[in-house]
């Protein structure tokens, strides 16, 4: 003990407030000023980007994938994005997003092959069916579209918390109003499916029978749901009033605690893509793009 | 722009997500779970437009369907692209809200009856006028057999539900809402067909494909497939879903709903 104002403390009582705060916000060995796990480093490449960076190469890539036709839009995003994903280690956590499309796929599939109108180049006749090859590559069309859609998605899904997207689009000028609506029903839809649990169970404590034939469960859905959508409704009186007492109103900007690396170049990146975007999807529409395979 | 912010009071932003919620929560339940062949996903859509009006009922529209194609676990299906649909049937929700549709119209006799006869007989004609498009009428080309009878039935039902509300109710709103719901229905129907023709070849993975696939087998081509499909799905989902909106807002209090920017167009004025 130094001669120091802290010297006449008892060394067993907590640091005084400044201290504290210092501590909270300064890693070891960091001079940064806010907490660290404010400023967490997520890695570098497509990681790096900022969260609406990778919203921007998201949504480029998915009117890329339905906006040019054939094979060659589909292809490419389906290359791109597994690349990508490859490089930002995600690719093995693609697989429920891949799952989650096969009822469509199947659909698709067995729709078009089928039945592709006006197709005469039959494979092989199976009885009254008569798939053809027309039928099977617009099937094998659409299949890539969807799944480099359903993987683009995965990738941005998989990088990127909603809250961090929320929090820099709201940086990048979104409106208070409709960056809370999108981050408040991120937050709801998981909470309803806990409330849908609770009814149903509070449901069935009072007889009501919620596992027999389809035309039971059908009859039980308005118990079910009627619970829901009006409980669901009564809390707007509660949540306006809350939002109302902390300022929710108030003009201006508010102020960020959690910024997001960005920088010329990424700027560059969501414009060039925005543009870019546009423009190979102006020259698709014109038919521009038909020597494309 | 007073008219426009007034429709994005407080309330009606935290209207929004709950909203949503319910489009995303009871659309997954019934068309990925119970595979019916309707969507039941606009209800909180047509409720923000019959509340607050037809800017606040488009952006819930459009906002619902992109938050459902991104929402991990249940998102990643087909919902995304049908946003425009959705815009489309939350602003049509708000015009309805604004010629005062859902307000509630108490009234005896001819009072109630009159639109109740009249809502069924504009509902079957527009039937009447969709279900016999010539390309559809022939027997080669037409819908399979069965989806007369299930027209027939459904048609029943619906009449039934407005009967039996107008006359428990003693109200004449019931009527109007149903054909506000089969109206917007039709326009639904004709904005999603070329998505679903353009963007998935007309299929959804949903429980609609029998239809699709019914009317391909009939010799439909692909764009005629969904706009069939959709004119046989829609105007029925839209119907009975608007019929749910008009349940939920009388059974909610006349104080809760008068809060909000179109409250004065569905509450009863007291006489």
């Amino acid at each position: 003990m130094t001669g120091s104002s802290a010297s006449h403390r008892d060394p067993t009582l907590p640091p005084p407030h400044e201290e504290r705060l210092h501590a909270l916000t300064t890693a070891p060995g960091d001079t940064a000023v806010l907490p660290g796990f404010l400023g967490r480093s997520v890695g570098g490449g497509y990681r790096g980007l900022a969260p609406v960076t990778k919203l921007v190469i998201a949504l480029a890539e998915a009117l890329i994938a339905f906006g040019v036709r054939g094979w060659s839009g589909p292809l490419l995003i389906l290359v791109l994005v597994l690349v990508t994903g490859f490089a930002a280690r995600v690719v093995r956590s693609f697989l429920p997003f891949l799952l989650a499309t096969i009822p469509l796929l199947v659909s698709i599939v067995l729709v078009n092959t089928f039945l592709y109108p006006g197709a005469t180049d039959t494979i092989v006749l199976l009885g009254p069916f008569h798939p053809t090859w027309t039928g099977l590559v617009a099937a094998s069309q659409a299949t890539a579209r969807v799944v480099a859609f359903a993987m683009s998605v995965a990738l941005l899904g998989l990088t990127t918390t909603t809250d961090d997207l929320m929090a820099d689009l709201e940086q990048h000028g979104l409106g208070r109003r409709l960056t809370f609506v999108i981050g408040a029903t991120v937050r709801m839809v998981p909470r309803m499916l806990v409330r849908a649990g609770e009814i149903t169970e509070a449901q069935r404590a009072r007889g009501l029978d919620t596992q027999g034939s389809i035309r039971r469960r059908i009859q039980g859905l308005i118990p079910l749901a009627g619970p829901l959508v009006i409980g669901a409704l009564t809390d707007v009186e509660e949540q306006t009033m809350a939002l109302e007492a902390r300022a929710f109103t108030a003009p201006g900007r508010r102020t960020v605690l959690r910024t997001y690396p960005d920088g010329a170049g990424q700027r560059l990146v969501r414009w060039g893509l925005t543009l870019g975007t546009a423009a190979v999807l102006i020259l698709s529409v014109a038919g521009q793009l038909a020597f494309l395979p | 722009m007073d008219w426009l912010s007034r429709q994005f009071s407080t309330r009606v932003i935290v209207l929004m997500p709950i909203a949503i919620a319910i489009n995303i929560v009871l659309g997954y339940t019934v068309q990925t779970v119970l595979k019916l062949p309707i969507y039941l996903d606009s209800i909180g859509t047509i409720l923000v437009g019959v509340l607050a009006g037809p800017i606040a009922g488009l952006l819930t529209g459009a906002l619902s369907n992109i938050i459902w194609q991104y929402a991990p676990g249940i998102g990643g299906g087909t919902i995304g692209p049908f946003a425009i649909t959705a815009a489309v049937i939350g602003l049509l929700a708000g015009l309805w809200g604004n010629l005062g549709v859902y307000r509630s119209r108490p009234g005896e006799g001819l009072a109630i009856w009159g639109p109740a006869v009249a809502a069924i007989v504009i509902i079957g004609l527009l039937a009447a006028r969709m279900y016999t498009i010539p390309s559809y009428g022939d027997q080669a080309n037409g819908y399979p057999s069965w989806v007369y009878p299930a027209i027939a039935t459904i048609g029943v039902v619906a009449a039934v539900a407005v009967l039996a509300v107008t006359y428990f109710r003693h109200d004449a709103a019931g009527s109007w809402v149903a054909v506000a719901g089969a109206i917007t229905g039709v326009v639904a129907a004709i904005v999603s067909a070329p998505i679903a023709a353009y963007a998935f070849g007309g299929v959804t993975g949903s429980g609609t494909d029998a239809i699709v696939a019914a009317l391909r087998q009939g010799g439909a081509d692909v764009l005629n497939a969904s706009l069939g499909q959709g004119l046989f799905s829609d105007p029925i989902d839209k119907t009975i879903t608007s019929f749910v909106v008009y349940l939920i807002l009388i059974s909610l209090s006349a104080r809760f709903v008068a809060r909000f920017p179109l409250g004065d167009r569905i509450v009863r004025e007291p006489s």
